[in-house]
């Protein structure tokens, strides 16, 4: 498959669509499931897109915003890598081989934005607000909110125009046991993104949750919604003991009166 | 909103569509700030009218901020509420604005941050993966309303009970102890998606045969024997340790890779 304008501009579209999510309530459609098949949508291969936006989801299931630590820029790496698993035909391993170090490299490119486009569009804020310019405030934010998210799709297109025949060449030079070691880390660093998910939220009292999911999905092959519904059962049990010690603890502030 | 409230309903709606763009303009310095600024415009305009303290209110709001995105909106309609008593009150000291809004950034951060990645988000995910992964069409979209109904039923529900109840709201909820109440149900629901999703989607399997002939058979059999989901938990246990010693996850990663390569090259798997 060739590269052409059309296809770098609907590139263009897919990549500015996805980062623009955060102008949209940060609704979640800039992850690989969702980025995965427009690609594939627009390559003429939905089929592959599923299947990589799969792939790549759980490849970067780790990778979300908590705080001030900002995840690999997931939304490049799965456009160009898609892009190119589907234009070349390649394995679903070199597409976790491109996307993650794809993913990196812009996320550094988008650090510099954060650390300098959008603290100087802060500060320009706050010289409108010293003069109480309401309308100064929010055209900085509207220009700066969606400038930021044009610069970076940008990036993918021209990282999908400039990159993709680049990869190629590269790519062909890699020996078999890497692709296959590839294959077998896709495998592997969902654990990651598990366990960094876990890492929130696991206290010594919720271990037993974590295990009965584990074993439940492990031994009798329950379904991820079957296993959610069983965690529902779950929280409403812990709901109840929590009412019932709480109406204990009540009863036994009467008998110190 | 209270009968007698200067803030209209169509300054709700701006302060609802507003707020959907919180982490479009996310900075180093201030990260939230610029956005958060541009959410309380309308609510600003609407009740101060000199410019002094319009540019008081900006500034206000333009200090650091960081808050899960999705139900922000609860801490917008406190602030508004907030904001309309300074306006109406002389004695009102407007610095306890900014000190409520530092205060509850946290909690509402934690409670959000957890429902929404860690229990949410997971949930989509592992049932939009099976569609997906099947090629049908059904995955992003099921992936999409299994997180953003609840969503969107959220922020609307946090932004009027904000407005209608101000700075009050989070002192009902701290006494009651409904926020830890959520925290946990959301934790005991994540985990258990969590552990179930390890189980089934991290795959790692010996493929090397061991015995001769028609005996042979792969170790991974007697792996099985031992525990099934043998290799996802220790590989699970292994990150969770590591990640508990600071190590960083590009880190991780990168070990990851070098150990698979490793393995493909030793025929093990």
């Amino acid at each position: 498959m060739d590269i052409t304008i059309g296809k770098i501009i609907l590139m263009f579209l897919v990549a500015f669509f996805a980062y623009m999510h955060s102008y949209f309530g940060s609704n979640m459609w800039n992850r690989p499931i969702v980025v995965g098949p427009l690609v594939g949508l627009v390559l003429g291969d939905l089929d592959s897109g599923l299947k990589l936006g799969a792939t790549l989801e759980l490849v970067f299931m780790g990778a979300f915003p908590v705080g001030a630590s900002n995840p690999p820029d997931f939304v490049s790496g799965t456009i160009i890598a898609t892009a190119y698993v589907i234009m070349s035909g390649k394995s679903i391993a070199s597409a976790v081989l491109l996307a993650v170090p794809i993913a990196t490299l812009v996320l550094l490119i988008d650090n510099l934005q954060m650390t300098f486009l959008l603290t100087y569009a802060s500060h320009k804020a706050d010289k409108y607000a010293l003069e109480g310019d309401i309308k100064g405030v929010e055209r900085t934010q509207v220009i700066f909110g969606i400038l930021n998210k044009l610069i970076l799709a940008a990036i993918v297109a021209i990282g999908f125009a400039a990159g993709v025949p680049v990869i190629e060449t590269v790519l062909s030079y890699v020996p078999k046991f890497v692709t296959h070691g590839l294959d077998i880390a896709a495998g592997i660093i969902p654990a990651i993104g598990f366990a960094m998910l876990a890492k929130m939220m696991l206290t010594k009292k919720m271990i037993p949750y974590l295990l009965a999911g584990f074993l439940l999905a492990a031994y009798l092959e329950v379904t991820v919604v079957g296993v959610a519904l069983f965690g529902i059962v779950a929280v409403l049990l812990v709901i109840n003991s929590k009412e019932n010690s709480a109406v204990k603890e009540v009863a036994l502030d009467d008998n110190e009166f | 909103m209270t009968t007698n409230s200067k803030i209209t309903r169509k300054d709700f709606w701006s302060v609802f569509f507003r707020s959907l763009t919180l982490d479009s303009s996310w900075n180093y310095e201030r990260m939230q700030n610029l956005s958060f600024a541009y959410t309380m415009a309308p609510i600003i305009r609407r009740l101060y009218s000199n410019k002094e303290d319009k540019a008081l209110a900006l500034q206000r709001h333009l200090e650091f901020m960081s808050i899960t995105p999705h139900i922000s909106t609860l801490l917008f309609g406190i602030t508004s509420a907030m904001e309309e008593e300074n306006s109406k009150n002389k004695e009102f000291d407007s610095s306890s604005i900014s000190a409520v809004k530092s205060s509850l950034m946290g909690p509402i951060a934690g409670v959000g941050d957890s429902f929404f990645w860690g229990t949410l988000k997971v949930i989509a995910t592992g049932i939009a993966i099976s569609l997906s992964r099947e090629g049908n069409m059904f995955g992003p979209i099921a992936f999409l309303l299994i997180i953003n109904i609840p969503h969107f039923i959220l922020r609307y529900i946090c932004l009027d009970r904000g407005l209608k109840f101000g700075a009050k709201f989070f002192g009902d909820l701290g006494s009651s102890g409904l926020i830890q109440t959520i925290t946990e149900s959301a934790s005991v629901l994540g985990l258990m998606v969590i552990g179930a999703m390890t189980a089934s989607n991290v795959n790692f399997e010996l493929t090397m045969k061991v015995g001769g002939g028609k005996i042979a058979e792969s170790l991974q059999t007697y792996i099985d024997q031992i525990m099934l989901g043998f290799f996802p938990a220790v590989f699970f246990l292994i990150i969770y340790w590591l990640l508990g010693k600071k190590v960083k996850t590009t880190t991780l990663l990168l070990g990851v890779i070098v150990f698979s390569i490793l393995v493909a090259l030793t025929g093990l798997a």
